[in-house]
């Protein structure tokens, strides 16, 4: 399933729903956020029935950016059953978001 | 157990010279692999616009121009894997590659892993990346909207960042080593004509001040010896950049700067390991001249393959 893009009831209910939750957050005018993108829509894939992954535009959805307490872009979010497990701020590569789901998913 | 599967070629880094590696080899009928750790385009892709490569009168996004090469080669069979190498042994038969995709066997390996901004080497600094300490005021200069923010740097990088943050910041100070711009003629003017953006000459960045986020920076004067702080909102680091040759490191020969030692042939001190792009010695490193080594390598390792190897 390739990545989604979600406002804050999209969010909510994902949040709800039982698959762990992977949050981009980013913004159009953020040249590393486009980076990340190609890696986030492979995670996304390879990852396709174990987790959903959200994409939120922090200029559309200023409020739930807020919310999620994030300070710069591009971060990721990682929730499970609605709790949050973790951060990762920029990763520099795929291999680092492989990584911290791991870490934090214990697969 | 059955032998491992040998690519003609591995190209790791998919910036402009290996995309065009790739492109060239998939080309000629090698059987090539591109590794890359994110995304297409290299240092290129956070360049918002690219005027200065030919064929694009109106310029082009680097990301996009990336996202062109990289689909370009995988037209004609070039393959694209993103995993990152953590280590290499280029002296082996075949060459082996230690990937976060698993272990990777190729004749040939093209090295086109770029350069990475170079960091101030200051106390705090990696923890305050992305908390108000920036390398590309392309990328995170529209954080600081009506802010003051601190470049650091005299070369073309560091004016190019003042003249894009001064469009966004309140505020722009320039603080440079020494007392006059190494940057191009193209610069002053429009940096004098400006408005907001300030100089503080012969200074040097030697503190970052703040807690869990920068609040302004401690300054010295090299010529006085005088310390001052100035208050800040951001502050972009443009001091060059460094050459990531980490995987070439104790194999092959590399200038006192770090780059892979190899002339216009893009041949190193291995057989049949090229480097091109920015990783190499060369005078100057651009898209332009990149995308030249790209071609030149394939016509290389070519040579070496048809010799037996």
């Amino acid at each position: 399933m390739a990545a989604m893009d979600m406002n804050k009831a999209g969010f909510e209910q994902a949040l709800a729903g039982e698959l762990p939750v992977l949050v981009d957050l980013w913004a159009p005018w953020c040249g590393y956020c486009r980076r990340i993108g190609p890696a986030f829509e492979q995670v996304a894939r390879e990852n396709e029935g174990r987790l959903v992954a959200a994409k939120i535009n922090v200029d559309e959805e200023p409020e739930l950016a807020k919310d999620l307490g994030a300070e710069v872009i591009p971060t990721l979010l990682l929730y499970r059953g609605g709790r949050a497990l973790g951060t990762l701020v920029a990763p520099d590569s795929k291999a680092a978001i492989d990584r911290f789901l791991a870490g934090r998913l214990g697969e | 157990m059955s032998e491992p599967h040998v690519y003609d070629m591995i190209v790791v880094g998919g910036g402009p010279g290996g995309c065009t590696a790739a492109l060239y080899a998939a080309r000629a009928g090698l059987e090539v692999l591109l590794l890359e750790k994110l995304s297409a385009g290299g240092q290129m892709a956070l360049t918002e616009q690219v005027d200065n490569y030919p064929g694009f009168e109106k310029g082009v996004d680097g990301f996009s121009l990336g996202e062109k090469m990289q689909r370009q080669a995988e037209r004609f069979g070039a393959k694209t894997l993103y995993a990152q190498v953590e280590r290499a042994d280029l002296a082996a038969s075949p060459k082996a590659l230690y990937t976060t995709g698993g272990v990777l066997y190729a004749r040939t390996v093209v090295l086109a892993t770029g350069a990475d901004p170079r960091r101030l080497g200051l106390e705090r600094e990696q923890a305050l990346t992305g908390r108000g300490v920036a390398y590309c005021a392309a990328c995170d200069g529209m954080r600081y909207k009506g802010g003051t923010v601190v470049v650091v740097g005299g070369g073309n990088s560091a004016a190019a960042d003042a003249l894009l943050l001064s469009r966004v910041a309140k505020k722009v100070i320039l603080v440079h080593r020494r007392d006059t711009l190494r940057a191009t003629r193209v610069y002053h003017q429009p940096l004098g004509q400006s408005g907001n953006i300030e100089f503080r000459w012969n200074t040097v960045v030697e503190g970052l001040l703040g807690d869990d986020r920068l609040t302004g920076v401690a300054l010295r004067d090299v010529r006085t010896g005088e310390r001052t702080s100035l208050s800040c909102d951001g502050l972009f680091v443009s001091v060059g950049r460094a050459p990531a040759s980490g995987l070439a490191r104790g194999q092959l020969a590399l200038d006192e700067a770090g780059y892979i030692l190899a002339d216009e042939t893009t041949r190193t001190s291995l057989a049949g390991v090229y480097a091109v792009g920015d990783v190499r010695t060369k005078p100057l490193r651009q898209i332009a001249t990149a995308v030249a080594d790209g071609a030149t390598a394939v016509q290389m390792a070519e040579e070496y393959l048809a010799g037996g190897a």
